[in-house]
């Protein structure tokens, strides 16, 4: 009786021949005995046992027979041994090569590593954000209404329901909670408030308790949470907590259900998403609107449905010119709204660090085929022996699959060193505190090492199956007269010449679009400014709240080495921020572009801020705080900008004359100051107004302190004394966060400076590596010409001679590379624009640059063994071959 | 007498070597893994026992000859002076090891 085929064939394959028939005699024969006893199927479940339990112990025993080349006397007669034994012989004979070899081979491992650690960090970094699916369910069907963060409770409560094209569409917007737990301390949690819908929209479930359901946001709802997995743990993980109350911003509020883990929106930051009333009269346009098309609907070709929205809108609404919600309406897939921003980044370090990879394959290659010269007598005996091309080959192969191999490990071990550092270092946000290293990344880097050293052996074999062996065997003993060949090894290095050029040339870009960014003048003062971010309950009345943030700006004004404290509801170079219609008075109603950025602040912020008062004066003790007994007729001072001037009194002067519209108050101009970035770094000056804590009637819930030490160093120092002095003045007020104005405005120039910092080590890196390859071959070339030069220098050729015409071929080839790199560059570059400001994808002066680097380090490289053999004594060089 | 570079032997291998020695002269793969699973209840892989005799053959504790048996050539093994000597060697300090450990009260617990 025969055993079951599965089984049969498997250990058919893994036995070694000698023994494999009566082995599989024997188990059949058991099998019968089995069969016969218990049943066949007792006796299949022996036979799979049998197989899988023994195909480890056949590898191992197959791997152990080739490496140590044991044969038993019995089998001495018997043909055949273990599987691919010239396979292991092979890599016994490489092992014991490297081992030999030390330099080679922690050049080559050291090398080929840093290029797969790098890439496997990076495409552990990418994987998550480009390629995983999103915790939704059919996510490809829920999309991002245009004009994101700009829409009112009262447009999505008349829109809901019958928003043509989609079944369900939430609102939400960023709404941070200040979070008592018990007599707990207070903390900020970044949050998302949002209308019933959003869980359904997102298609996701709670783990415990329920999502959020038609009414939890209606006038007069009992108010209600849902909690991320984390935040669950963090208050301790217990089943009962549904239906227990939470404090936040000194409400109760019940929690209804948690989140499972692995579920975000819109990023990992987000721990808490919470529903309360919305007002059907609501004008603050802050809201995003994400909804699910309706069936048959897809996200990509929903013109026709948008444009009846608009209609409906356009009916319904009157938009300003700025905010016409009615032009250009769109749908964003949800993938590319919430991580679309992170992609050129990821794209462009990616891209960067393929290239250094590249560059090392193509380092290793050089230095693999050093070695084959360096063997071809050794390999020429072989082929005389019988060793055929493919049994040569195989033998490269299996000593670069053992250097893939060994860099795989190095380069995992680098990978998880490295992933913090990189993860800190790109532009990704939330996303960065989020980043797990995993195991995917190892196998990553060891799918990387296999794939990079089979594009590394395939040059030495090409040039192994294009030479003739045999007849080297002669030049091997003479070393002939003129060495030639080295054109293979060229090439490479005009490959990675050209491969590094394009990382240069990107970082080169990127260095003059960042340096252009820092040399716009922001208008405030970014020395030396320490920035608090604070944020109060919402429960808290305005008025309460102004007055604890003077406690608390004196308190920090007492603090040693800060010279002034100011107040804003929103600093200089973060975002637009709050506007509205302002309008001259005994001017046209209706005038075109009225919009007017809007700040309120207190009488110190100008001084502190650095901004240069231009006429008039600023805030004093002459302008009188109001009080609740204040009528809304009462007149409020200002001060604007010179943009503000230029706009609306471009030919008189703007002191003494009023506004109206925003606060319902009469606005007298008291002074006018500079122009301060109060958007964005890039844009233009924009006409603002700014308004006094205490004679305007609102006050957020968060605001900013800016508190000047004089220096950089200074600020820096006085955050967490800073932070201290908040939660003891002022316990119902959490700190957002603490900063410096200097790092205000790194992040207002953006990701662009983050990549290029890393750009600008990775290109160094690819510096580096062309440098050692080029002075790998330039060496190479001029020993292998040695006796050349050798005699020729008898014969009279001036040593200087010798270096020159060696330099010459190390510049012709970085020439080489440099112009095949320009020409990939204008391809490449178009991955970085979306980064670059006021540069060209092909600007002449960055390509240059990286040219000129290149060029200089190229020669440098070349110099070194040029002048090596330039300084050899012909006598000894003839002499010894 | 020096003791055998060899001691001790690990579990499985003494048990293949004290199989070996029990099967006489039919000491081939598959006797020796049903000498095994007859003492022992071990239902044994029919590699790892290949990989743990020839191992042992390589060390020098076993020797394998082809003979014909049942009409059929098969690997015979059997043990040497060498194996002989660890297994022996091995027995030696297991007993001492053992020698006054008293275990009966333990496995009246157990056996309660």
């Amino acid at each position: 009786m025969l055993i079951p085929r599965g089984p049969h064939l498997l250990l058919r394959a893994l036995l070694p021949r000698a023994e494999r028939d009566e082995v599989l005699v024997d188990l059949s024969a058991e099998f019968g005995a089995i069969a016969a006893a218990d049943g066949e199927r007792a006796a299949r479940r022996w036979a799979w046992r049998q197989a899988l339990g023994s195909a480890p112990a056949l590898l191992g025993w197959t791997w152990w027979r080739g490496w140590t080349g044991f044969e038993p006397r019995a089998n001495a007669y018997r043909p055949g041994g273990p599987m691919l034994k010239s396979w292991i012989t092979d890599a016994r004979f490489a092992a014991r090569r490297l081992r030999n070899r030390p330099l080679y081979t922690l050049l080559a491992v050291l090398t080929l590593a840093l290029g797969i650690g790098g890439s496997a960090a990076v495409f552990g970094l990418a994987r998550p954000l480009l390629l995983d699916p999103l915790p939704y369910a059919h996510a490809g069907e829920v999309g991002t209404l245009w004009m994101t963060g700009w829409w009112t409770e009262e447009e999505f409560l008349f829109l809901r329901g019958r928003i043509p094209g989609f079944r369900q569409v939430a609102a939400h917007r960023p709404s941070d909670v200040i979070l008592r737990d018990g007599e707990g301390p207070t903390r900020l949690v970044a949050a998302r408030q949002t209308s019933w819908e959003l869980f359904d929209v997102l298609g996701a479930r709670p783990m415990l308790g329920r999502g959020f359901r038609e009414g939890d946001d209606a006038q007069g709802a009992e108010p209600v949470v849902v909690l991320s997995y984390g935040l669950w743990q963090e208050l301790g993980g217990q089943q009962s907590v549904v239906g227990q109350r939470l404090t936040l911003d000194g409400e109760p509020r019940t929690v209804i259900g948690v989140m499972p883990r692995g579920f975000w929106f819109p990023d990992p930051a987000v721990r808490l998403w919470h529903a309360r009333p919305l007002n059907p009269q609501g004008r603050n346009g802050s809201y995003a609107l994400t909804g699910r098309t309706a069936p048959g609907v897809s996200v990509e070709a929903m013109r026709p449905q948008l444009a009846g929205l608009a209609k409906m809108l356009g009916d319904r609404f009157e938009y300003s010119e700025a905010g016409d919600k009615t032009k250009e309406p769109a749908v964003t897939p949800l993938r590319e709204e919430l991580l679309g921003s992170m992609r050129p980044a990821l794209l462009a370090t990616l891209t960067a660090m393929g290239l250094i990879l590249l560059i090392a394959c193509a380092n290793v290659a050089a230095l693999m085929l050093g070695q084959v010269e360096g063997r071809t007598a050794e390999l020429a005996v072989r082929s005389a022996l019988g060793a055929n091309r493919g049994r040569l080959t195989q033998q490269l192969v299996v000593e670069a699959l053992l250097v893939g191999v060994l860099a795989a490990v190095a380069g995992g071990a680098l990978a998880a060193g490295g992933f913090r550092l990189l993860a800190g270092a790109l532009p990704l946000g939330a996303w960065s505190e989020s980043a797990r290293f995993d195991w995917t990344m190892f196998a990553a880097a060891l799918a990387l090492a296999v794939g990079a050293v089979l594009l590394v052996v395939l040059v030495p074999t090409v040039s192994l199956w294009r030479g003739d062996l045999r007849a080297k065997i002669g030049s091997a003993r003479t070393g002939g007269i003129q060495g030639r060949g080295g054109r293979m090894e060229g090439a490479l290095v005009v490959t990675e010449v050209a491969l590094a050029m394009l990382i240069a040339s990107g970082a080169a870009l990127l260095v003059r679009s960042v340096s252009n960014l820092y040399a716009i003048d922001p208008g405030v003062r970014t020395e030396g400014l320490a920035v608090v971010d604070v944020m109060s309950s919402r429960s808290l009345p305005s008025a309460e709240r102004r007055q604890t943030l003077d406690e608390i700006a004196r308190a920090l004004g007492a603090l040693p080495g800060v010279r002034s404290v100011g107040v804003a509801m929103k600093l200089p170079l973060r975002g637009s921020g709050d506007s509205f219609g302002i309008r001259v008075e005994g001017r046209d109603a209706d005038g075109p572009g009225t919009n007017t950025y809007f700040r309120i602040v207190t009488p110190t912020y100008f001084e502190t801020m650095g901004m240069r008062l231009r006429e008039g004066r600023t805030f004093d003790n002459s302008d009188r705080l109001f009080g609740p007994a204040d009528t809304a007729n009462v007149e409020m001072s200002v001060l604007v900008n010179e943009a503000f001037v230029r706009k609306h009194f471009p030919k008189e002067t703007a002191i003494g004359r009023r506004l109206t519209g925003g606060f319902n108050a009469p606005q007298r101009i008291v002074g006018v100051v500079s122009d301060v970035a109060e958007a964005g770094l890039t844009d233009e000056d924009a006409a603002a107004v700014y308004y006094l804590a205490g004679q305007a009637p609102i006050f957020g819930a968060s605001a900013s302190l800016v508190l000047n030490a004089g220096s950089e160093a200074a600020a820096a120092g006085v955050l967490d004394a800073a932070r201290g002095t908040v939660s003891r003045v002022a316990p119902e007020f959490a700190v957002q966060g603490t900063t410096t104005m200097r790092r205000v405005l790194d992040t207002a120039v953006g990701p662009a400076r983050q990549i290029m910092a890393l750009l600008a080590l990775l290109s160094s890196l690819a510096l580096v590596l062309g440098a050692v390859g080029i002075y790998g071959v330039i060496a190479h070339f001029a020993a292998r010409r040695k006796r050349d030069w050798a005699i020729k220098v008898t014969l009279g050729l001036l040593p200087r001679r010798v270096i020159g015409s060696i330099v010459a071929q190390g510049a012709a080839l970085v020439g080489g590379g440099v112009v095949i790199g320009l020409a990939g560059t204008a391809v490449l570059a178009r991955l970085l624009e979306s980064f670059l400001f006021r540069v060209g994808t092909l600007d002449p002066v960055a390509f240059a640059a990286a040219g000129a680097a290149l060029l200089l380090i190229g020669l440098a490289a070349a110099l070194v063994p040029a002048w090596r053999a330039g300084m050899l004594n012909p006598s000894v060089v003839l002499r010894e071959q | 007498m020096p003791t055998s570079p060899y001691a001790p032997l690990g579990v499985l291998e003494e048990q293949i070597v004290v199989a070996v020695l029990r099967s006489r002269d039919e000491g081939f793969g598959m006797q020796v893994r049903r000498e095994i699973e007859r003492a022992t209840g071990r239902d044994l892989a029919i590699g790892a026992v290949y990989a743990t005799l020839d191992r042992l053959e390589a060390k020098g504790l076993l020797r394998s000859d082809r003979a014909r048996l049942d009409g059929a050539s098969r690997r015979l093994f059997a043990v040497t002076p060498e194996g002989a000597r660890a297994l022996a060697d091995t027995r030696a300090m297991r007993e001492r090891l053992w020698a006054g450990v008293e275990l009966s009260g333990l496995l009246a617990l157990a056996g309660r």
